[in-house]
């Protein structure tokens, strides 16, 4: 007889595996109609996007302070990816959950958790075609942006790869998410309905928590809808990335922990909350990362080169204490123009608000509401201002250091562009869509004249 | 619901389990092949604990009812399975040809018939290289000639050094196949042992396995 060690988990090829599951996702349904869904989807949003620069481009063709706040990642690359995540949000969730659902639903999975692969190798292997599916689903965006430079279009890489980057993110936790789902539930119905949760609840928890002071902003905090926020402001923020890192690895542990069935329901929920504790550890530690790069090409995130380098030598402790509602645009404002800078170029730096959770109806008659108060080396002074040309000069008299003398030139010349985009609707809504439903059908096609089994997924 | 079922089945045989609907076989396979949890089991592998954990690194379990991977080419469902346990093409064309599927290789497991199904799942189990293989109603879909065919398949990896367990409720398909049986009703287990053994136990000298069990539960 055969000894009980006749093979080891660790010997099986994983690339039978993987072959299995792209055929699966591509087998199916889903991933092709949402592609042909996206490619009016993303088109019209691609028109409209140029359009709109287009309109905007003619009053900058006439003036170069007006061309240089023309930047296409604000004028077509956030729009037309925006339509993007629409699709992802609503239609990825059903791609993604049928790589497992299915396996489920049909008994496969009972065999598939007999082969010689950890449960968590499954649930990778599952995740790379998630991801797979996703760089698939994106070929309309790609197309357009491809569109936008045959127009003549200037794209500039960090900018486009971030964002990419972070929607590819974005991508793949929905995708772990629907795992997850599939993975606890006994239908894919029921797994689309725990994945749309997530999803779209985290549209409600934007529309109504968002812009609420204290625990109901932390909580908003947490949509996945901020996921791409950072990346569309032109910053790569390793926070972000570690954060939604955290939250994959989390969702991915929670799918392998209730994927096999031969484990009790007890045993796997002591798992799970070894896996959410572990997760948030990892989370929490991910938000004490600073470190984020402005990769703009205005460097919008950034002070000028003169201040950053100037600014990043104040080693001590600046504390900005902000007597504003968090609702009050000029926190907003402040927060973008200043705040938000200032906490990437100093190390040691904190801001709190006075009144916590102060409005500004409750402070109507606070003489100090709309003061903001910096304190650097135990000196201190007051602004009221949210523009960074008052409050640096600040900044620098309390550290006692002269404010640096701007460097000449880099002044971002914008990229103002008028071309009509007709052609691309018929792309959208004509060619491209044809060459899908050919690549869909010609996927579909059976192998002619079949003796034996291919090679593809033989050692 | 099981309750005090215990067995061995030795080396290089095919043991049946045998029972009307409902008698625990499937349940009895699903928790000997560590897929469904139980409150209490212990199962030993040449005299060493088995925990369940490491059940598929010895024994494979064929389901009843599953056609796995629907919208795939036969062909393609293979691959995996020969890819995933190295088997080489020789081996897998071997099989292929043992279990009769070379005509449907090029269909979708979908559009393929009971008998067929039933054949690549045998054919999915063949291509493992463990040592022991649990199929529940291998015969199911299969008309006479084709059960025989299929028993020779299974006589065949036997003498390979295979052991099988096969939950069967056709009494005259496992006499047909089976070196022994554990006979199951309500969850128990009502007898255990070959023909002969069980023929002894019962009295019936001349009895087939239908008037045993009958006998027996």
């Amino acid at each position: 007889m055969r000894s009980p060690e006749t093979f080891h988990l660790q010997n099986a090829p994983l690339l039978p595996l993987l072959v299995k599951e792209l055929w699966e996702i591509l087998s199916g349904r889903a991933l092709w109609t949402m592609l042909l869904l996206m490619c009016p989807l993303v088109g019209y949003s691609f028109f409209q996007a140029v359009s709109l620069y287009g309109e905007a481009s003619a009053a900058g063709l006439q003036s170069p302070v007006l061309a240089n706040s023309l930047s296409p990642l604000d004028g077509i690359l956030v729009p037309t990816l925006g339509a993007s995540y629409v699709a992802v949000t609503l239609l990825f969730p059903f791609v993604a959950i049928r790589v497992l659902g299915l396996e489920k639903e049909s008994g496969a999975l009972r065999l598939l958790v007999q082969m010689p692969y950890h449960p968590s190798t499954l649930i990778a292997a599952k995740l790379v075609a998630v991801v797979a599916a996703w760089v698939l689903s994106s070929i309309p965006a790609f197309s357009a942006l491809a569109m936008w430079r045959l127009f003549g279009g200037h794209l500039s890489a960090p900018e486009t790869l971030n964002l990419l980057f972070g929607h590819l993110l974005y991508g793949s936790l929905v995708g772990a998410i629907a795992l997850f789902a599939a993975s606890v539930s006994e239908s894919a119905a029921t797994a689309a309905i725990v994945t749309l949760a997530f999803t779209i609840g985290s549209w409600v928890l934007d529309f109504t928590v968002a812009g609420h002071p204290g625990l109901l902003e932390w909580v908003a905090s947490l949509s996945l809808t901020q996921v791409l926020r950072t990346f569309e402001q032109g910053l790569l923020s390793l926070r972000l990335v570690a954060g939604i890192g955290a939250a994959m690895c989390g969702f991915a542990a929670l799918a392998t922990v209730w994927l096999p069935p031969g484990i009790d329901v007890r045993n796997k929920l002591v798992r799970s909350i070894v896996c959410v504790l572990a997760a948030a550890i990892v989370f929490g530690l991910a938000t004490q990362i600073r470190l984020s790069i402005d990769v703009t090409e205005d460097q919008r995130n950034s002070f000028p080169v003169a201040d950053q380098h100037a600014l990043a030598s104040l080693v001590r402790p600046l504390v900005v204490t902000v007597h504003l509602a968090p609702e009050d645009p000029r926190y907003v404002d402040l927060q973008r123009n200043v705040l938000a800078k200032l906490e990437r170029v100093l190390p040691n730096m904190s801001v709190g608000l006075a009144g916590g959770r102060q409005s500004v109806a409750t402070n109507a008659g606070d003489d100090r509401y709309g003061e903001v108060e910096y304190n650097y080396g135990g000196r201190s002074d007051i602004s009221r201002s949210t523009s960074p040309r008052e409050i640096l000069p600040v900044l620098y008299g309390l550290a006692g250091a002269s404010r640096p003398a701007p460097a000449p030139g880099g002044d971002y010349p914008g990229y103002p562009l008028i071309v009509r985009a007709e052609v691309a609707l018929l792309w959208f809504f004509g060619g491209l869509p044809l060459c899908i439903a050919l690549v869909w059908w010609r996927s579909r096609r059976l192998p002619i004249n079949y003796r034996k089994p291919t090679k593809e997924a033989q050692p | 619901m099981l309750a005090d079922v215990a067995f061995d089945i030795p080396a290089g045989e095919i043991l049946g389990i045998i029972g009307p609907n409902g008698a625990g076989k499937t349940t009895l396979l699903e928790v000997l092949a560590g897929i469904l949890p139980a409150d209490a089991s212990d199962v030993q592998w040449l005299g060493r604990p088995l925990p369940p954990s490491r059940r598929r690194e010895t024994m494979f379990y064929l389901p009843d009812g599953v056609r796995p991977y629907q919208d795939q080419p036969v062909s393609r469902v293979l691959s995996f399975f020969a890819g995933a346990y190295r088997r080489s093409v020789d081996e897998t064309t071997g099989t292929i040809e043992a279990v009769g599927l070379t005509p449907v290789l090029h269909k979708r497991v979908h559009s393929l018939s009971k008998g067929y199904g039933r054949r690549l799942m045998l054919a999915l189990g063949l291509l493992t290289p463990h040592p022991l293989l649990l199929m529940d109603e291998p015969f199911d879909g299969f008309d006479l000639r084709q059960t025989r065919e299929i028993v020779g398949v299974l006589r065949k990896e036997v003498t390979k050094g295979r052991t099988l367990a096969l939950a069967i409720h056709q009494l005259l398909d496992a006499e047909r196949v089976c070196d022994r049986f554990i006979l199951l009703a309500d969850g128990h287990v009502r007898g255990v042992g070959t023909l002969k053994d069980l023929r002894a136990r019962t009295g019936l000298t001349n009895a087939n396995l239908e008037d045993i069990f009958l006998a027996l539960t």
